[in-house]
């Protein structure tokens, strides 16, 4: 058998699984914050000061790198949602259901820290800017799939009807998008979008990729470990939890 | 205008969140290892050693 | 084969709520008691419902449409027919698109046949009202076939008032932001057409999707 075929199905193994999420989280995490440590030195202290936003647009380089995470987890989180439906491999439904609090997470920055980069702009803390209320009914969506998964008492049931609603709803997203869009221009006239400008100097460009490269680094130890606390929860019980739990310190 | 209240509360928001996101499941984790090891001793505990009960030879 | 299955499931839905055909009112019912609540906070000035009638009206229906989405599924799940629904030999998604077909019929046309009325408490102006009713009769059926599918995710369960609400408003909003909007657009003078193109296209893809969405979830919850 291929070793990455065979790789693939020890991962399935509960125990297995536990021992290499509990291995390799802790690289993800320090990788993730090493890259962040110049990622927001850079953002903070090297980038010079926007010629219109000042120092506030300094936000950006999170606020940006967190939108595209929640929605990148979310499209993740509909793809092992699919896996685990399809196949019926809980290991891909232990993965979907640990991206959803992460991605809730990303969501919630993204919401406060638009709302916080926005005060000083629009000179308010909030505004139906499509983005931000597009954002807003992610964070539903996602505290929706959270609720419906911890709702249920049979865990592997939860998650699929959990994941069901996550490809629902990755379905649904873009039409969503487009209705708030349409909805914005017919309401609001034309807002001027504070964070449309793609044309960024390329000075200020390297933080921003150090925060993306950073933010998924985090996302996949914060993974790990959700994933493992998820798998011992469902694994409670067994020998191998057991003999681990009294062999560990902890 | 300042500007340092907002750049200060937008970092603050994503530090606290992230450490709620790290924070979380390592408490999670502990918490389902201490209830196995719990659960195992009291299992070892409840079960009484063999010879006690089911030999009936030597009390008899 | 088909045919006969919801001929007979309609006709068992049918007899079922004329036994209890006061329930059918009670979505009009909550209707008009959000009417009358909007009215009075609003202060009862006809020029400032006039502005938000159509709005206010929408979100009537949609949230007495909510409430009685937990009537879908309830009494299958409870005495078991949904487990012989999935035995049967027509396709659980045919079942459960004409379930929520009569459903739609019981709870939203009486809503539909109060709107005119309740449009007169708001001060609805009356060019608005045909636009409004179009957006009506496009946006409840699929409001009730998006319905479904978070009915059948959360069958089974006890207390899932809230959670019922907060799975459905993501896929509630298009559906509202083009049914009101589609009015708003009206209320400007300007052609409704394209709002309404768009809620008629969703409802079609809904017809098939949502069925197959709401089986899926059904056989999940019953597994």
């Amino acid at each position: 058998m291929h070793p990455l075929v065979r790789w693939f199905h020890q991962l399935g193994s509960p125990p297995y699984f536990d021992r290499f999420a509990a291995r390799w989280a802790p690289w993800a995490y320090v990788l993730g914050l090493l890259v962040m440590a110049y990622g927001l030195w850079a953002a903070l202290f090297q980038v010079p000061a926007d010629y219109q936003q000042g120092d506030s647009f300094r936000i950006l380089y999170i606020h940006v790198p967190s939108a595209w995470m929640s929605m990148f987890i979310f499209g993740l989180m509909a793809f092992y949602s699919a896996i685990a439906l399809v196949w019926r491999i809980k290991l891909c439904e232990i993965l979907a259901m640990a991206c959803a609090p992460i991605g809730a997470a990303f969501t919630v920055i993204t919401l406060a820290t638009g709302s916080i980069w926005g005060k000083p702009m629009w000179g308010t803390w909030w505004d139906w800017d499509p983005r931000l209320t597009t954002e807003l009914i992610l964070l539903f969506l996602y505290l929706g799939i959270i609720g419906l998964y911890h709702a249920i008492d049979d865990r592997r049931q939860g998650a699929r009807a959990a994941g069901l609603l996550a490809i629902v709803g990755v379905a649904l997203l873009p039409v969503i998008r487009y209705s708030v869009v349409w909805w914005n221009s017919l309401h609001q006239g034309q807002t001027i979008s504070v964070f449309g400008q793609s044309q960024m100097d390329a000075s200020m460009l390297p933080p921003l990729f150090a925060m993306i490269v950073a933010t998924k680094l985090w996302f996949v130890g914060s993974l790990l470990a959700r994933a493992r606390a998820d798998n011992l929860r469902r694994e409670a019980g067994k020998d191998w939890v057991v003999r681990m739990a009294q062999e560990r310190a902890r | 205008m300042s500007y340092l209240g907002y750049v200060v509360a937008a970092y603050g928001v994503f530090f606290v969140v992230l450490l709620w996101d790290f924070v979380a499941p390592r408490i999670d984790i502990a918490r389902q290892l201490r209830a196995a090891k719990l659960r195992a001793a009291r299992t070892t505990a409840a079960r009484p050693a063999p010879d006690a009960t089911l030999s009936r030879t030597e009390s008899e | 084969m088909m045919l006969q299955a919801a001929r007979a499931l309609l006709a068992r839905d049918a007899r079922l709520l004329w036994r209890r055909r006061g329930d059918a009112l009670q979505p009009a019912l909550f209707a008009l008691l959000v009417v009358v609540l909007f009215a009075l906070a609003l202060g009862g000035e006809a020029r400032a419902l006039e502005r938000v009638a159509a709005p206010v009206l929408w979100l009537a229906v949609l949230l007495a449409g909510l409430l009685a989405l937990d009537t879908l599924f309830r009494g299958d799940a409870e005495d078991g027919s949904l487990e012989q629904w999935m035995l049967a030999p027509v396709p659980l998604s045919w079942l459960v698109l004409v379930r929520t077909f009569m459903h739609w019929a019981s709870t939203a046309l009486p809503l539909l046949i109060a709107t005119p009325v309740l449009g007169e408490l708001l001060h609805l102006p009356r060019g608005q009202l045909p636009v409004l009713m179009a957006s009506l009769a496009l946006g409840t059926p699929l409001l009730s076939l998006l319905g479904a599918v978070v009915a059948a995710l959360t069958v089974g369960m006890r207390r899932s008032g809230i959670l019922v609400a907060l799975l459905a408003l993501p896929l509630y909003v298009p559906v509202l932001v083009f049914g009101a909007g589609a009015v708003a657009v009206a209320a400007q003078g300007l052609d409704a057409t394209a709002p309404l193109l768009l809620l008629g296209a969703g409802l079609i893809l809904a017809l098939v999707l949502a069925p197959l969405a709401a089986a899926a979830a059904i056989r999940i919850a019953l597994s």
